[in-house]
């Protein structure tokens, strides 16, 4: 009788919890900036075009895994990568600019197999 | 009978006119003139007619005016000729007209065009670029046929920046008034104009362009603005004449310099520039390399591996000085090799990087040209009324495949297949075909990992004999913990870190041409954050991603 009381009362204690905190993962609960929004399902936006030292960066994904950060010169030739594991949805990270000349440069998203998913430009000012 | 009277008359008259001559004004140069700034010296003169009797005319009034083109010439004086204590004499001098000839007569008809001055239809009108000079003598006594009224002294002027692209509109006679005593109007004929003075030499030669051709600007690696260029008299290399940067398309023009003088322009690139630290790679050093192992004695002896003469001049990084070319050796090879590696040499090496820079500079013609078995570049170019643009070249010590540098284009720059050596498979290759870009299987990534950020060099490349890769880093985020090779066990790795400006360049070499470099991850860097970092984007970046196949050929790797 005792187990059977235990029981009930944990499903009553459950049932006044959030659907919300039932459903979702504490980890993917990222707050965006209005700056960094991305209305679309996948994509790459920087907080600034302009950048000094360092910028955030949003990377958004259709799903967890392993993607590249490509940073091409104008010629387009490569000349930074980063590999990283993201999740699904937005995450913001940063673009570290102090090691490249001042220039403008493109920021590319890509899967791990080099397919691309979203791309942006921006104008390093050191 | 008045009929055959007055035919006769008639006849007589024709025959009295035909038997008249004029008399003449001439006017000829007395010297030569060759250069903008001489003197030239006119000399004009009196020449007797023939009345209808062949007797010698003697007028005792000779005035004539003529006008000169004062954009060309600058009058400096006027002296006068005949020794006659009697006569009276003028010159007067206007400036800024221009004789409109009466054009219903010759224009050497000079009585004929001064009738028609005096009558209005001909006349002066306001000309900026002329000038009239007005002589007039008259004497008791006729002169004596051929004697000089005058000599003119004129200086020739430069005809940059007038409307005259010759010399042959300079001075000519527009009338001449000889008179007899009793007041008779003589005939007067001469040449139309004073002879063309021909090719005059020197001047301002205005703009001048030359425009700087290397890899450096067709590359995008840096830009003409780099580039600084002095100029000198030929033969001199103390007193700079000109100086002056590139604009960034590689151009610069020049003014001050003068036509048909020759001068020598030098061309230095700023030092400062990082991207020097790229110019001498591993490609460099297996081309050093296998000159050294395959040629067996200099590029100007029995054989050698190299395209150009001009290689054995930028490989000699050490002992003989650099213009004098010389045998490539393994001090050569290995010098380049210890600068690679960050060895400091004990000694004086040729090798180009920031901060320390040989160059080399030429016009373009006949640049690295062999002369008596050594490569030359001749700085020297003159200016001319046709050509006021040239071409300069620039390669750096040390570049031997020319990637911050002019690759010869001059046949006579060439090393002709006959004496490139068999040793090595380089004599298959084409003449400039040093450096291939490449599509290639590597994957230069950064990662964060368990708090430290790792920098993996991944290669699927086989028979890659030499790599080489030049990384820099954010060292205000990162510090460098540790370098890690897998390359194979007979290859010389080497890794140069310069700190101070969070660069360090890693690659390997087999200076037999024989092992590969091994594929998988060959090249690893361990690096410690400073601060709290969230991902690497941008914290790694690399310039210089070079690998040298076993066949010598030199690769530029293009990634995915």
């Amino acid at each position: 009788m005792k187990k059977v009381l235990i029981l009930l009362s944990l499903v009553l204690l459950m049932g006044c919890m959030k659907d919300d905190d039932i459903l979702s993962p504490i980890d993917n609960v990222v707050e965006v900036p209005e700056s960094l929004t991305i209305d679309d399902l996948q994509g790459i936006k920087v907080e600034s075009t302009i950048v000094t030292d360092e910028v955030k960066m949003n990377i958004k994904l259709p799903y967890t895994g392993t993607y590249r950060v490509k940073i091409r010169d104008i010629s387009k030739e490569l000349i930074s990568q980063e590999k990283l594991e993201a999740n699904e949805g937005d995450n913001i990270l940063k673009v570290y600019v102090s090691s490249l000349e001042n220039d403008g440069y493109t920021l590319e998203l890509t899967n791990d197999n080099h397919e691309v998913i979203g791309i942006t430009s921006i104008v390093v000012n050191n | 009978m008045k009929k055959i009277l007055t035919l006769l008359v008639s006849v007589f008259c024709t025959l009295s006119v035909f038997g008249q001559t004029d008399s003449k004004l001439d006017y000829s140069r007395v010297n030569t003139v060759t250069q903008v700034g001489d003197t030239l010296i006119v000399k004009l003169q009196y020449f007797e007619g023939k009345d209808a009797n062949d007797v010698a005319t003697a007028p005792t009034l000779y005035q004539f005016d003529f006008q000169y083109n004062n954009k060309l010439l600058n009058k400096i004086s006027a002296t006068w000729q005949p020794s006659s204590t009697s006569a009276q004499k003028a010159i007067n001098s206007w400036n800024g007209y221009k004789f409109a000839i009466h054009d219903t007569k010759e224009q050497t008809d000079f009585d004929g065009q001064y009738i028609s001055w005096l009558a209005g239809d001909a006349s002066y009108s306001s000309n900026a670029d002329w000038s009239v000079e007005r002589v007039t003598f008259q004497d008791t006594d006729e002169l004596e046929t051929g004697q000089e009224f005058v000599k003119y002294e004129f200086i020739i002027k430069d005809k940059f920046n007038t409307n005259y692209s010759d010399y042959s509109d300079i001075l000519n006679a527009n009338w001449a008034n000889y008179k007899l005593s009793d007041g008779t109007q003589l005939g007067v004929t001469g040449q139309s104009t004073l002879a063309n003075l021909g090719s005059i030499e020197g001047g301002d030669a205005g703009d001048v362009t030359i425009t700087l051709e290397s890899n450096v600007i067709t590359n995008n690696i840096g830009d003409g603005t780099d580039y600084s260029y002095y100029i000198y008299a030929k033969g001199d290399n103390q007193v700079v004449l000109a100086d002056g940067t590139f604009d960034a398309s590689g151009q610069a023009t020049i003014t001050g310099l003068e036509n048909d003088i020759e001068y020598d322009i030098y061309v230095t690139i700023d030092d400062s520039k990082e991207y020097l630290d790229n110019a001498v790679t591993v490609s460099d050093l297996a081309l050093v390399f296998a000159e050294a192992i395959g040629a067996g004695s200099s590029p100007n002896g029995i054989s050698t591996t190299f395209d150009y003469y001009l290689q054995s001049v930028l490989a000699n990084v050490v002992g003989d000085p650099i213009s004098s070319g010389g045998d490539i050796n393994f001090d050569d090879s290995y010098e380049i090799l210890a600068y690679l590696q960050g060895v400091t040499s004990p000694t004086t090496s040729y090798i180009t990087k920031t901060g320390g820079v040989y160059n080399i500079s030429g016009i373009k013609e006949t640049f690295g040209d062999v002369v008596n078995d050594i490569a030359t570049w001749s700085p020297t170019f003159k200016p001319t009324d046709s050509n006021k643009s040239f071409n300069v070249v620039h390669v750096l010590n040390g570049d031997v495949n020319f990637s911050h540098g002019f690759e010869p284009t001059s046949n006579n720059a060439d090393i002709p297949t006959s004496a490139q050596s068999v040793s090595t498979n380089r004599v298959a290759m084409a003449v400039g075909a040093k450096y291939q870009d490449e599509q290639a299987n590597l994957d230069l990534t950064s990662e964060l990992k368990d708090g430290q950020v790792i920098f993996t060099i991944g290669s699927d490349v086989e028979e890659m004999i030499g790599a080489q890769f030049n990384i820099v880093y954010d060292r205000t985020r990162l510090v460098l913990d540790d370098v890690v090779f897998d390359t194979g066990n007979t290859m010389t790795n080497f890794s140069n870190h310069i700190e101070g400006d969070g660069k360090i360049n890693i690659g390997s070499f087999d200076q037999n041409f024989e092992a590969t470099v091994k594929t998988g991850t060959p090249y690893k860097l361990i690096f410690t954050p400073t601060v709290e970092l969230q991902n690497t984007s941008g914290l790694i970046t690399f310039k210089v991603n070079e690998g040298v196949k076993a066949d010598g050929t030199s690769i530029k790797f293009i990634m995915e």
